[in-house]
């Protein structure tokens, strides 16, 4: 895709550079001659530059970067499915587990549990220090 | 309101709003100046000029809604009609008409 795309940019940019520099060309013929009405630019010179700037439009538009989703169950459903990302904690970060104000709740807060953890660790540190 | 509900409802990323904004920004401004170049070359002048940077615009919507936005923008842009087709017209109607000038002036003598 970035291939077809460098490729397109690149035909693009000497097609259009070839067609500016035969209508420059062409401007000086016009006025170098003696004749008065100024001939209009010829019709090849007119396509290679529509088709120029077609050409570049294309590849300009296919070698941008991709487009994000913005529904947000779409990028959950992608962060989800990339360990990568879901281990990403910093914020701002594109990652991290995108339920975790879901999964976190307060009201659902294990107290017993976490008085049991903090007591087992004030007796290891005890017996660590003694 | 009819907005906030929508939000509630579905809500969006904003992080990829913002990238999605960016990056059609930045490709009408490149091809503004495309558009500027052809229509100096060709020697346009006053309306014609300004209608095929309209007509060219238009086509680059085209082709970002056939080739990057898979043929369904309400999957990229949160009102289509804003973003993609209407969007920023007139952002890169300045680096169009520098660009027109300027190769206006070289191929016309």
């Amino acid at each position: 895709m970035t291939f077809a795309a460098n490729f397109l940019n690149v035909i693009g940019v000497v097609f259009l550079s070839h067609a500016v520099y035969s209508a420059y060309e062409h401007s000086l013929l016009a006025s170098r001659s003696i004749s008065s009405p100024v001939p209009s630019l010829p019709l090849d010179i007119t396509l290679e530059t529509l088709f120029s700037v077609l050409l570049l439009c294309i590849g300009v538009v296919l070698s941008s970067p991709d487009l994000k989703p913005i529904q947000w169950h779409v990028w959950a459903g992608r962060m989800e499915k990339s360990n990568e990302a879901r281990l990403v904690t910093e914020v701002g970060v594109g990652g991290g587990n995108p339920y975790a104000a879901l999964e976190e709740r307060p009201g659902f807060w294990d107290v017993r549990g976490a008085q049991k953890a903090f007591g087992g660790w004030l007796r290891e540190s005890g017996e660590m220090a003694n | 309101m009819l907005d906030e509900k929508e939000l509630v409802l579905n809500p969006i990323v904003g992080e990829s709003v913002q990238h999605n904004a960016r990056t059609v920004s930045n490709i009408r401004a490149l091809t503004a100046s495309l558009f500027g170049v052809a229509a100096g070359t060709l020697g346009l002048e006053s309306y014609p000029g300004f209608l095929f940077y309209f007509i060219g615009t238009a086509v680059v919507s085209v082709l970002i809604f056939a080739l990057k936005a898979d043929s369904s923008p309400k999957a990229y842009f949160f009102r289509p009609v804003g973003d993609l087709w209407v969007g920023d017209l007139f952002g890169g109607l300045m680096s169009f008409v520098l660009t027109w000038t300027l190769f206006y002036g070289l191929c016309k003598a």
